[in-house]
Formats: C-alpha cells, sequence, structure tokens
C-alpha cells in the first residue's frame, strides 16, 4: 500500500510534466518536418537540413537572442526590486501597507493592450525615451515586478525567524545576517521569483508590440511570421533555447554537487554557517 | 481556375527565380527599365536609408543568402540603403500602434508602409493626413498602373498611394473531405459543412462575399444591403454552421482536414498547395472581393526617396521579380510578358495573374462602408465583442 | 552597519523606495493617463475632449457584465484546475526533487520559451478533430460521435490553465520547499498517517503559496483575450476580447479604457473578499 502511494504522487507529477511538455514534443517532432512549402502544419518527412542550418533565418536569430537578453535583463532587475518590495511588506509595518499591495495587485489587473498604449503615450511625450530596446526592457521589468513580489512573499510568510535572531545573539550584524541567514534561506522563492519573471518577458507580446518601435523580439517575430507561414527553424531555435537553459541549469547543479562533495572530504574544515542549519532549510 | 502547384514545380520556380538573379546584366536591365529614376528631378535628393516596413514574406528573398534581390540591386542603382523591416502583422494592430505618435504630430520613422485596402485604416491615414503626397514627377512609371486600380474610391487621383500587390478572396475547400463548395449559399447552407467552415473576421471579405451571394452591390453598401448581410452571417454562425471567424490561422485546420471549407485568399492557399495539392481555391459563383495593399508615406517620410523606389518598383522586370517569389497579383502592366519569357508556367497562373474573364468577377469593398463606426460596431458585435 | 541601525524607520522606506519608484513612474503615470482617456467623450473622427464622461462606465458595465462575468468564470475555473494539477507537481519537486529541483523548475516555464503562439499551434495539432486523441474521446464516448475540442469554452477554459500553469506551480514550490520536514516527521511520529499529516501539517502550512498561486494566475487570466480568439467562438469572447476590439477596429479608446477599469475593478473586489475569507495574515504576513 505504502508502495503505491508513494509512487502515486511520482505517477501524478509525472503525469503532469508530460501534460506540461507534451507541447514541447510537439515543436521538436515538427523541427524535423520537410514541407514543401512555407507552412509548417503536416507532416511531410523527416530531415535535419533545418538542425544543420539553425541559423539560417537570420531576423530569426537576431530576434531570438534580443528577447534572451531582455529576458535575462528584466528578470534580474525586477527579482531585485520585488525582493526588496517584498521584505518590506512582510518584516515591517509601515503607513501605506495596504496601498502599497494595491500597488502591486493592479499591474497584473490591468489588460495588456490598454497598459502598452499607455506606457506608449509616456514614451511618446518624454522625449528623452526612443522607442526601442531601452523602453521595452523598461516595460518588462516593470510588469514584472509585481510577480516577483508575490512569489517572494510566499516564502517570507511563515520564515522563521529564530534563525535570524540566533544569528544575531551569535554576533552576526544585520547585514551578514541577510548575507548569510536570510538570502540563502529565502533563495528558492528569489529564484522562483525569477523564473516567474523570464517566463513572462521571453514570451511577452502584447505590450513588447506597442513598444518596441522597429525592434523585433522573438514572439514579434512570431506572430508576424504567422500570416505567412512560421520557418521550421524556429522550432529548432525554441528547442535549441530550451536544450541550453535546462542543459546550463543541469551542469550549474552537477558542479554544486561536486563542490559540496569536495567539501565534505575535508571534515576538519571550518563549516559555513549555512550549513549549520536544520536539514529542513535548503537553499 | 486554380493552378496545383506540385513540390516539383515551386522548387523549379524558386531554382528560377535564384537562376534569374545570378544573371549579371539583369541589374542594368532594371536600371534601364525605368525611365527617370534617380535624382532626374533637379534638385531633389536621396536620403542615404529608405525605411520601408512591410508584411511578412511580401517581397523577394534569395533563399540561399537571405537577401532581397531587388532591395539590393534598388541600393545598386541609387546608392540608397533599405532599412527592411517585417513588423506589419495585422492592419488594425499596426495602425493602433502608429496612431500614437501620428495623432500626436510626431514622425513614425518611416518612409514606407503598406496597408490594406479592405480595412478602414488605409483611408483614415490618408483621411487624417497622416500620409505625404507622393511625388509624382520621380515615379514615371506609374503610367505602368493597371487601369482598374487608378481611381480607388479612398485615392481617387492616386495623390498618396500606390498599390504593392493584390490579392483574391473566395472559397477554399479540401476535395479529400468535402464536395466541391461553389458558392457562399452552399457554404452557409450546406449542413454537411455545419462546424466545419470558418470565416474571415474583416467584414470587408467576409460581408463582402455574402452581399454578393445576396445579390448586392459590395462596392455600394447601403444600411438595407448591410442588414441582410450582417443577419444572414449571424445565423450561420449562431446555429454553428460557422466554426470560428479567423484571420489566416484557418490554414492550419484547413491543411489538416478539421475544416472542410472556409473563406480564405488566394495567396495562402498557393502555400498550402505544396505540402497538400488536393486543396483547391475558387471565386464564388456570385462574385469574389479582390482587396489591394498599397504603399504610402507616413507623414514624416522622405517623400523624394521614397517615390524612387516606388517607382523602381513599377518597373516590369522588378516587379517580375517580385510577383514571381510573393505569388500575388501584381498591379504593375507588362510583368505577365516579362515572367512570360523566363517562367510561362508561373505567367500562365490564373491565380497571379487573373484574366479579364476572372477579374470581372471580383469587386471592391465600398471604402466608406469600412469607415462607418455603426457597421463597425455591429460587425464587432457577430465576432463576439 | 551603524546608518541603517540607527535609522532603523526608514529601512522599509529605503527598501520599498527602487521597486515602487519604477512602478511609480512606468505603471501609475501611464494608469492616469488611462483613467484621463476613460472620461473622455468623442468618436475618432471628431476627436476626443476630456467631460467627466462616466457614461463610459455606465455603459461598460450595463452592456458588457455578461462578458465581465464570462471572464470571472473562466479565470476561476482555469485557476482551479492549474491548482489541482499543480499542487502534486511543486509537491513532488519540493520534497522528492532533491539536488535538481532547479532544473525541474526550469522545465516547468519551458513551454514559455517557445512563444504562446507555437504552444497553442501544437495543442491544435494535438486536438485536431481528426487527430488521434479526439478520436480516442470519440470512441470512449466522452465526445459525441460529432464532437470536437477545438473552438468549445472547453477548449479555451484548456487553454488559459494549459499557459498559466508556471504561474501556480512555483509559488506553490516555493511555499511548499520551506517547509521543515521535521514537522511532518514528529506529526508522524504522534501516530498521524501520511494523510493525516499532510492535511494537518503540509496543506496548511502551504497556504501562503496557494494563495500566492491564486493570485498570480486568477488575476491575469481575467483579462486573457488571445485564447478565446484562437481556440473559441464568438460564444466564448471574453471582456479582452472586447478591449481588443474596441482598442483596434472601433478605435474607441475611451471605451477600452472604462472597460479596462470596470475590470480591474472587479478584480480587486474579489481579492479584497477573497483575502477577508482567507485572512489577510495569509496575504501580507
Amino acid at each position: 500500500m505504502k508502495f503505491v502511494r508513494r509512487h502515486l504522487l511520482t505517477a501524478y507529477a509525472i503525469f503532469a510534466f508530460a501534460y506540461l511538455l507534451v507541447p514541447i514534443a510537439v515543436v521538436i517532432m515538427f523541427s524535423f518536418n520537410d514541407p514543401g512549402g512555407r507552412y509548417n502544419f503536416t507532416w511531410q518527412g523527416f530531415t535535419l537540413d533545418q538542425w544543420k542550418n539553425w541559423d539560417g533565418v537570420p531576423a530569426l536569430k537576431d530576434a531570438m537572442i534580443l528577447s534572451l537578453e531582455i529576458a535575462l535583463l528584466a528578470s534580474v532587475v525586477a527579482t531585485v526590486l520585488g525582493t526588496l518590495i517584498a521584505l518590506a511588506l512582510v518584516r515591517y509595518g509601515f503607513r501605506g501597507r495596504g496601498a502599497t499591495n494595491l500597488l502591486i495587485f493592479v499591474p497584473m489587473a490591468t489588460p495588456e493592450v490598454v497598459l502598452a498604449a499607455a506606457l506608449l503615450t509616456l514614451f511618446l511625450n518624454v522625449t528623452v525615451f526612443t522607442l526601442g530596446f531601452g523602453t521595452i526592457l523598461i516595460a518588462h521589468i516593470m510588469f514584472c515586478i509585481s510577480y516577483v513580489v508575490v512569489t517572494v512573499k510566499a516564502r517570507l510568510i511563515g520564515f522563521d525567524r529564530s534563525l535570524e535572531e540566533a544569528a544575531k545573539d551569535l554576533g552576526a550584524t544585520p547585514f551578514e545576517t541577510f548575507r548569510l541567514v536570510t538570502l540563502p534561506l529565502i533563495m528558492p522563492g528569489i529564484f522562483g521569483g525569477a523564473m516567474l519573471a523570464f517566463a513572462l518577458s521571453i514570451d511577452d507580446f502584447v505590450i513588447s508590440n506597442f513598444n518596441s518601435g522597429t525592434t523585433v523580439t522573438f514572439p514579434l517575430y512570431i506572430f508576424g511570421a504567422a500570416q505567412r507561414g512560421i520557418p521550421v527553424e524556429v522550432n529548432v531555435i525554441a528547442m535549441i533555447l530550451f536544450g541550453v537553459t535546462v542543459a546550463a541549469m543541469g551542469f550549474v547543479t552537477w558542479q554544486q554537487a561536486r563542490a559540496e562533495r569536495m567539501a565534505s572530504v575535508r571534515p576538519e574544515q571550518e563549516v559555513a554557517p549555512s550549513q549549520a542549519l536544520p536539514a529542513g532549510a535548503s537553499a | 481556375m486554380t493552378d496545383m502547384l506540385t513540390r516539383e514545380e515551386l522548387l523549379r520556380r524558386a531554382g528560377f527565380g535564384a537562376a534569374m538573379l545570378s544573371i549579371p546584366g539583369l541589374a542594368a536591365a532594371c536600371g534601364g527599365g525605368g525611365g527617370g529614376g534617380s535624382a532626374s528631378s533637379g534638385t531633389q535628393k536621396l536620403a542615404d536609408t529608405l525605411r520601408f516596413s512591410n508584411w511578412p514574406l511580401y517581397i523577394d528573398v534569395n533563399e540561399k543568402t537571405k537577401t532581397h534581390p531587388t532591395l539590393d540591386a534598388f541600393t545598386k542603382k541609387t546608392g540608397v540603403k533599405v532599412d527592411y523591416v517585417e513588423d506589419i502583422n495585422s492592419n488594425s494592430e499596426y495602425f493602433g500602434k502608429i496612431q500614437g505618435p501620428l495623432s500626436r504630430g510626431q514622425s513614425i520613422h518611416k518612409d514606407l508602409i503598406v496597408l490594406t485596402d479592405n480595412e478602414r485604416f488605409l483611408a483614415l491615414m490618408i483621411d487624417r493626413g497622416w500620409v505625404e503626397e507622393l511625388d509624382k514627377d520621380a515615379i514615371p512609371n506609374i503610367s505602368n498602373l493597371v487601369d482598374v486600380q487608378k481611381h480607388p474610391g479612398f485615392d481617387p487621383d492616386r495623390k498618396y498611394s500606390l498599390p504593392w500587390q493584390s490579392g483574391m478572396t473566395g472559397i477554399a475547400y479540401n476535395p479529400k473531405v468535402t464536395k466541391p463548395i461553389l458558392s457562399i449559399d452552399q457554404l452557409f447552407e450546406d449542413k454537411s459543412l455545419k462546424g466545419q467552415m470558418t470565416a474571415l473576421n474583416g467584414f470587408g471579405d467576409t460581408l463582402g462575399l455574402v452581399m454578393l451571394a445576396n445579390g448586392d452591390d459590395p462596392s455600394k453598401i447601403t444600411d438595407a444591403s448591410f442588414k441582410s448581410a450582417i443577419d444572414r452571417v449571424k445565423e450561420a454562425s449562431d446555429s454553428g454552421q460557422i466554426r470560428q471567424f479567423t484571420g489566416n490561422d484557418y490554414a492550419g485546420p484547413l491543411s489538416k482536414g478539421d475544416l472542410k471549407a472556409c473563406i480564405a485568399w488566394s495567396g495562402d492557399i498557393v502555400q498550402l498547395l505544396p505540402d497538400n495539392p488536393d486543396l483547391k481555391w475558387v471565386i464564388p459563383k456570385d462574385g469574389g472581393i479582390i482587396w489591394t495593399d498599397n504603399m504610402i508615406i507616413p507623414k514624416g517620410g522622405d517623400v523624394f526617396t521614397a517615390s524612387t523606389y516606388m517607382n523602381y518598383a513599377y518597373t516590369p522586370a522588378v516587379a517580375a521579380k517580385i510577383a514571381a517569389y510573393i505569388q500575388y497579383v501584381t498591379p504593375v502592366k507588362g510583368t505577365k510578358e516579362v515572367l512570360a519569357k523566363t517562367d510561362p508556367a508561373l505567367a500562365g497562373n490564373e491565380l497571379i495573374f487573373p484574366t479579364d474573364a476572372t477579374l470581372e468577377k471580383v469587386h471592391l469593398i465600398d471604402p466608406e462602408a469600412l469607415n462607418n463606426q455603426s457597421y463597425a460596431e455591429q460587425w464587432a458585435a457577430v465576432l463576439g465583442a | 552597519m551603524g546608518f541603517f541601525h540607527r535609522h532603523r524607520g526608514l529601512t522599509p522606506y529605503l527598501l520599498l523606495l527602487p521597486g515602487l519608484a519604477w512602478l511609480a513612474v512606468f505603471f501609475l503615470v501611464p494608469l492616469g493617463f488611462l483613467a484621463y482617456q476613460s472620461l473622455q467623450s468623442g468618436t475618432f473622427d471628431v476627436g476626443y475632449a476630456f467631460d467627466w464622461a462616466w457614461g463610459n462606465y455606465w455603459d461598460a458595465l450595463q452592456r458588457y457584465h455578461p462578458w465581465l462575468v464570462r471572464s470571472l468564470v473562466y479565470a476561476a475555473i482555469a485557476t482551479l484546475l492549474a491548482l489541482v494539477i499543480s499542487y502534486p507537481l511543486a509537491y513532488w519537486i519540493a520534497f522528492r526533487g532533491g539536488r535538481w529541483k532547479n532544473v525541474l523548475l526550469v522545465m516547468i516555464i519551458a513551454p514559455f520559451f517557445v512563444t504562446y503562439l507555437i504552444r497553442t499551434l501544437a495543442w491544435q495539432t494535438i486536438l485536431a478533430d481528426q487527430g488521434p486523441v479526439v478520436s480516442l474521446l470519440r470512441d470512449v464516448g466522452i465526445l459525441g460521435a460529432n464532437g470536437r475540442v477545438l473552438a468549445t469554452s472547453t477548449a479555451v477554459v484548456a487553454g488559459i490553465t494549459y499557459n498559466f500553469l508556471p504561474f501556480m506551480a512555483l509559488p506553490l514550490y516555493v511555499a511548499l520547499e520551506a517547509i521543515d520536514h521535521r514537522l511532518i516527521e514528529a506529526a508522524e511520529d504522534l501516530y498521524a498517517s501520511k494523510l493525516q499529516a499532510f492535511l494537518r501539517v503540509t496543506l496548511p502550512l502551504s497556504m501562503p503559496g496557494v494563495v500566492a498561486g491564486t493570485l498570480l494566475t486568477f488575476i491575469p487570466a481575467t483579462g486573457d483575450f488571445i485564447n478565446a480568439q484562437l481556440l473559441g467562438t464568438p460564444k466564448q469572447a471574453m471582456i479582452g476580447n472586447v478591449i481588443q476590439s474596441k482598442f483596434f477596429n472601433l478605435l474607441d479608446y475611451p471605451g477600452a479604457a472604462a472597460l479596462s477599469f470596470t475590470l480591474m475593478a472587479a478584480v480587486l473586489i474579489l481579492i479584497a473578499i477573497y483575502a477577508r475569507a482567507i485572512g489577510t495574515e495569509k496575504l501580507t504576513g
């Protein structure tokens, strides 16, 4: 019975992952398609041509690189700004808490098209902004902040403050406490928020469309190309991107594992405070 | 009526295109073809760059080098670089974007953009004064414009616009899953199509065809003709006959067999044929709609440079290269003859070079009706919003 | 650091400053302009003028409340489905993921790398009328003989659910991951069954994540338009589609703005009720 129960969860999780990734499987499959025309709807035959020639559509590659750059920058900045706000909201009482909470929720509730148009109006009226990379980045950071705040808050609520107290009792300054105790403990929340911000930014179409001037991001390219036929290279590039990201993440994890193994080889070394914390708190 | 392009033929044509472009003398021939292209209008100066926004896959492309041969030849001839961006994918969305700066008197930093005449936006741009007048002195090749395009309703003297390419709206069907659907009456009434046919979400297209089926004239819409057309569409939608109102996203379901028939654009079907050679596109029995994408110069654009390019594009040799690739209907006289020498099959394709008989059967949509707010609202209600 | 020690009261404000400043400039200012626009009247042809046109709001509520309700219902169903699908997934990653948690998280957002349009095209391929999945559903009897999945409200809600899964899964993971396993062990030591331990310990402790995920999914889903546009018929149109139509096709900018604020107000009222129901400490800590 325990066997079934234990593996029921795993089975469910695998099913959920499969559901999540089944369109990805279709995208991968069609990246090997060999269509005669410009559309990539029906399976015609297997070919590796597009994989060999993956950067064959120059505008596509540029658009993807641009989207990546914007997403990386936007998620980093939004995560920093959002984490700070989350810390303030959960840890401190201050005047204007309610208003701040409201300010965090309203951007998520605002329909994209009117937000995009209103933002464009701002950029047009304040001529220091020229539409392009900068304006897209600004807009992305703006709408990602809320999502980071809510995600990090979920981690901060219920955070065991006694660990911080213990650190302070042991002589750590507030900064050190934050850096060595708090931050590692809330890191999963920060990472989760960053992931969400990255996903939002790389997939954004409406707001980017309005505020991009003539710059073309990946979703903009796709929506445009869809009018006349999405080239197969799109599937290839998307898969490369996904594969590279997962591989990068996997590599980092593997390196961490190695580092921990190496650290454990020399037990007489002083253990850093974060590793002295109980097993339930993982970073 | 419909030309079945096998995959071989399509590749052969692409090969022909590439072969044509590698002939060295061709660039020189282009230069000699049109009269007075460059700075012959005396004191006018060409800009360094022509900023050109267009729809995707709407200009010739050399598949190997990923460049646009006609644009490169233009640069070689005039010294003007072309900053070509394919960022227009919907008239309404592009207009929604550019009306911000234009309504404030700001430039959108474009010299040439392309909008379609079967939606209100092209006429609006002209009405609002958001376009520059063409420099006709720089466009002697305007005489190559086909007669039927010389006096459109939204720009009777062609002061602001010139056609880029035209296309036709008709019925597409998949003969593997349905008998031939040759009229709007059949499309809307045949119960075997229920839930497996779509209409286009532009009322210029869908209502235009329905009006023709009702015996009304889409180029002169009245409240009565509008009402009978829209009532008919609404009924078909409510009953589930019409599955959805689409943009060009009918292409996928049609190829997969989810749709038996739909209202469709001619050029899309040409693109689907290599993978689905059975698909058919027809002009409905009561008539089809012809629409045209027009080049306009938005306010703030460089008139002389843009006009020079327009003149270049109206050289039959250049128009031939563009038409060979994008395979929509060209507005430039003499193109067919040029192509007939190098690619007779393409020159004979009815969808690309419609005969006069075909052209008799397609109609323009009334541009004033497109801008009628009450009509627009009624149509929006049918679409669900 | 002495500065922060001496100015302790300032700390929250300093923490808030950069983020809120960014939002103030790049969100509040545009929002203000939008509010101004929502009170204008006129048409595109004659121009718009500000004249306290509260009629726009009345019109929005009166004419479009069916779309509003439909959007709220679709978003609520999608949120619930997302919760049901994501909770076990997030639980598994948090408790069984081991050192590969981060890799698994990246895989959760994988669908976003291929952009919305391609994801939807892939689903349209999978759920094609003539495809294996729908044929199976017909054979098994879940669908009628001529049934289809695409172009129905089921497809629209499924599309919304799918596209917002990461928004539910990530906050859930974040909260679940924080739970001290010793608490669960303690419960089991005290003779609780695995199920009881879950219901009495894990579930309550994960509530901040549930709340966060619910908000991050429901709120943006109400304004969604693209799923209804591609996967639905006119009968499934949501308020987002109306706003799109008003903005792009009818050129009714004041109407679109007023409708947007009406939606936002409805959503915020619902959040306020939700917060009261679950207790605000789950919302704000």
